[in-house]
């Protein structure tokens, strides 16, 4: 390889000082990233126990496990990169959005098939993505359709291949990410990220896509445009969960906003005020599946939601992006 | 230096009437949309020194453009996922008509005018079905005139196969709706392609990735004279992995991915903006903005040749020797020998591509 320092010199981006990091990546793997991984093993571990002891859909033991488990996977799932990633772990737990309905294919068919992948985690772990995790789970304890498919025994044996993958799944990356973590508080030679900026990058990754994926996906995709807004397409809609995930991911990504920002006062005040709108924006609106994008008034409190997380998105590359050392460049950022 | 081609061209365009065609804007070699520093968004004509030879407006954003094979016109798309597109007339600046994608549809970015310049192709995405569209244009009156499907889902880069009769499709997999901005809705079942097409629309080979690279969206191309094509490639897998992000193939042979040692495709981000062809053939190169970085290959052998590190590069595309790139930061450079050379440094900053302007043969 032969590069060329004098040019390098004159064309490489300005690179911001250097200051330590260590406080804050330490902080954020250990009080941000490994509690969240660390409960999981713990609320999916009681779900599959839920499903043991009643996998009737109706449960309210199992459908009150399905909650606990689910909100702790949402309040994870913004931390898409190392092990969350591994053999696509993240969309195994939650395969959504699901443009073409692969979800409900991949239930028919295992129900249709009697599919003896049911009897083993192993074996159920190598069937179609989309026929695992949460989505699956809940279309087979809310979507009616499921109600009577297939033999009652069948259903439950799925309901309950479904719940210990999720379990196995959440402990693998449970795992994964205690010897991932150094990677991130020790930067260096040894480290997937070289310097310690590089780690504050992927955290600030994390929250940037996080606000994009809650505003763009999670509300964008019901809102659709006026004319044809999309209810049916609300995420979890079928338990109801739609405007409880989009506040639980914003309580998860201020408070690693404000880990991030800690260096920085003012962009923090800026940050947590902006967060503190949008979440009471969302704890104003009473529907809980987002039903309401179809209702004109209605509908106008989910776009001044939708456009407090975009204000958040905004602060968060204006102001804290360029203390991180995060280059706005034309076309690395276009993405096309 | 004008080649003995070039003069040749010149001299039949001199006779036919007094200055036509690209002629009459300065015979640019390649386009380029720029973010100019009134804030406008503009489309220039670049020589192969990087002189702007002229600029016209754009309502917006530019994507890529294409340019008509002899009138000084030429279609610029807005961003993905835009609706629209302009025709240019680049002499005068004027909007000569105006594509607009019907309900239901929007543009890619990407599009190619028919060897005879009667037509005009435009990669298209049908958002509620998730289905990739080629739409055929009529090239002097820009009514929309039929549509055939790309081969899969989000068709991106478009070239023109050599044969002048077949279109190569990079199908990038990715499924977007305009609801959802860029969001991408489909990864975990992403199945990227390249597809071949004849001008009508009737298949005649489609390759795919390895499954285990089937995250690797492929998006740009470029085609050497003999029919090999070069496609360059979007990793949208883990970024803990590395895979090449450039690939070659010919139509009934199996594709070869290039990729420089791991140290190296490192730093790339998993993106590569555009891939272009070295004048002779030779060698390849990709461009990768996020690892600010361009990257050299050696075609016959596909091994990696060097790196150079450039902020923000992004356009490139073969210039009469080598290759010439364009940046973010507003350089024009050409990498003829081992270093790249700087030639221009306009007040804009590039975009992603630089389309190379057929000279009449």
């Amino acid at each position: 390889m032969r590069y060329l320092p004098l040019l390098a010199a004159l064309i490489m981006p300005v690179v911001s000082l250097a200051q330590d990091r260590a406080p804050i990546l330490m902080d954020v793997t250990e009080t941000h990233i490994l509690p969240r991984f660390d409960k999981l093993p713990e609320t999916t571990g009681a779900l599959v126990s839920a499903a043991l002891v009643d996998c009737t859909p109706t449960s309210p033991g199992l459908r009150a496990a399905y909650d606990d488990a689910f909100d702790s996977w949402i309040s994870a799932s913004h931390l898409r990169f190392g092990p969350t990633e591994v053999d696509d772990r993240a969309f195994a737990m939650a395969f959504w959005p699901d443009t073409k309905g692969f979800t409900s294919k991949a239930l028919s068919q295992h129900i249709a098939s009697k599919d003896e992948a049911v009897q083993s985690p192993e074996a159920y772990a190598e069937t179609s993505v989309a026929g695992r995790g949460f989505f699956a789970l809940e279309q087979m304890l809310y979507d009616p359709a499921f109600a009577d498919q297939g033999d009652a025994e069948y259903r439950c044996a799925l309901i309950q291949a479904i719940t210990a993958d999720i379990s196995a799944n959440a402990q693998a990356m449970a795992e994964d990410w205690l010897s991932y973590a150094p990677n991130l508080t020790r930067p260096g030679e040894d480290s997937r990220y070289r310097t310690q900026d590089e780690a504050m990058q992927e955290l600030f990754k994390a929250l940037s896509t996080g606000l994009e994926f809650t505003a763009e996906t999670r509300l964008g995709r019901p809102l659709g445009t006026f004319d044809r807004p999309h209810p049916n397409r609300a995420e979890a809609r079928r338990s109801e969960r739609s405007l409880h995930h989009i506040e639980l991911s914003l309580i998860a990504l201020r408070d690693l906003a404000a880990r991030l920002s800690f260096d920085y006062p003012e962009i923090a005040t800026n940050l947590d005020a902006a967060f503190a709108r949008a979440i009471e924006k969302a704890q104003s609106i009473d529907d809980p599946a987002l039903a309401g994008v179809a209702d004109p008034q209605a509908r106008f409190r989910i776009e001044a939601l939708q456009q407090s997380i975009r204000d958040i998105r905004a602060i968060a590359f204006t102001e804290l992006g360029p203390t991180l050392g995060i280059s706005a460049g034309f076309n690395s950022l276009d993405g096309d | 230096m004008p080649s003995r081609r070039h003069f040749l061209a010149g001299l039949t365009a001199a006779t036919l009437s007094p200055i036509r065609g690209w002629a009459s804007v300065g015979a640019p070699d390649f386009l380029a949309a720029g973010l100019f520093p009134d804030g406008s968004h503009r489309l220039a004509g670049l020589n192969e020194q990087g002189e702007t030879l002229f600029s016209v407006p754009l309502p917006a954003r530019g994507h890529a453009a294409a340019a008509h094979p002899f009138k000084a016109q030429a279609v610029a798309f807005a961003r993905r996922p835009g609706t629209f597109a302009v025709v240019v007339d680049c002499a005068t600046g004027a909007q000569i008509a105006q594509l607009t994608a019907p309900e239901g549809r929007h543009f890619y970015g990407h599009g190619t005018f028919s060897p005879d310049g009667t037509t005009f192709f435009a990669t298209e995405n049908n958002y509620e079905a998730g289905i990739g569209v080629i739409s055929v244009w009529n090239a002097d009156s820009f009514v929309r005139i039929a549509e055939f499907p790309s081969g899969g889902v989000g068709p991106h880069d478009m070239r023109l196969m050599p044969d002048r009769q077949t279109l190569v499709i990079a199908n990038g997999g990715i499924q977007t709706h305009p609801e959802t901005g860029r969001t991408k809705l489909n990864l975990p079942v992403m199945d990227p392609n390249l597809t071949y097409l004849s001008l009508s629309g009737t298949f005649l080979e489609q390759i795919s990735l390895p499954r285990y690279l089937h995250k690797n969206s492929i998006r740009h191309l470029a085609v050497r004279q003999d029919g090999l094509v070069g496609f360059a490639m979007q990793w949208q897998g883990s970024t803990s992995e590395h895979p090449p992000l450039l690939g070659l193939h010919r139509l009934g042979e199996a594709p070869r991915l290039l990729s420089a040692p791991d140290k190296d495709q490192s730093m790339l981000q998993g993106y590569a903006g555009s891939v272009a062809f070295s004048a002779d053939g030779t060698a390849i190169a990709i461009t990768c903005p996020r690892g600010n970085v361009l990257h050299q290959f050696d075609v016959t052998n596909g091994t990696f040749a060097n790196a150079h590190a450039l902020e923000d590069v992004c356009g490139l595309g073969a210039g009469s020797d080598g290759l010439v790139f364009t940046t973010g930061t507003g350089l024009f450079g050409t990498l003829t020998g081992l270093s790249p050379m700087i030639r221009a440094h306009a007040h804009c900053q590039w975009d992603n591509h630089l389309i190379p302007i057929r000279h009449p043969e």
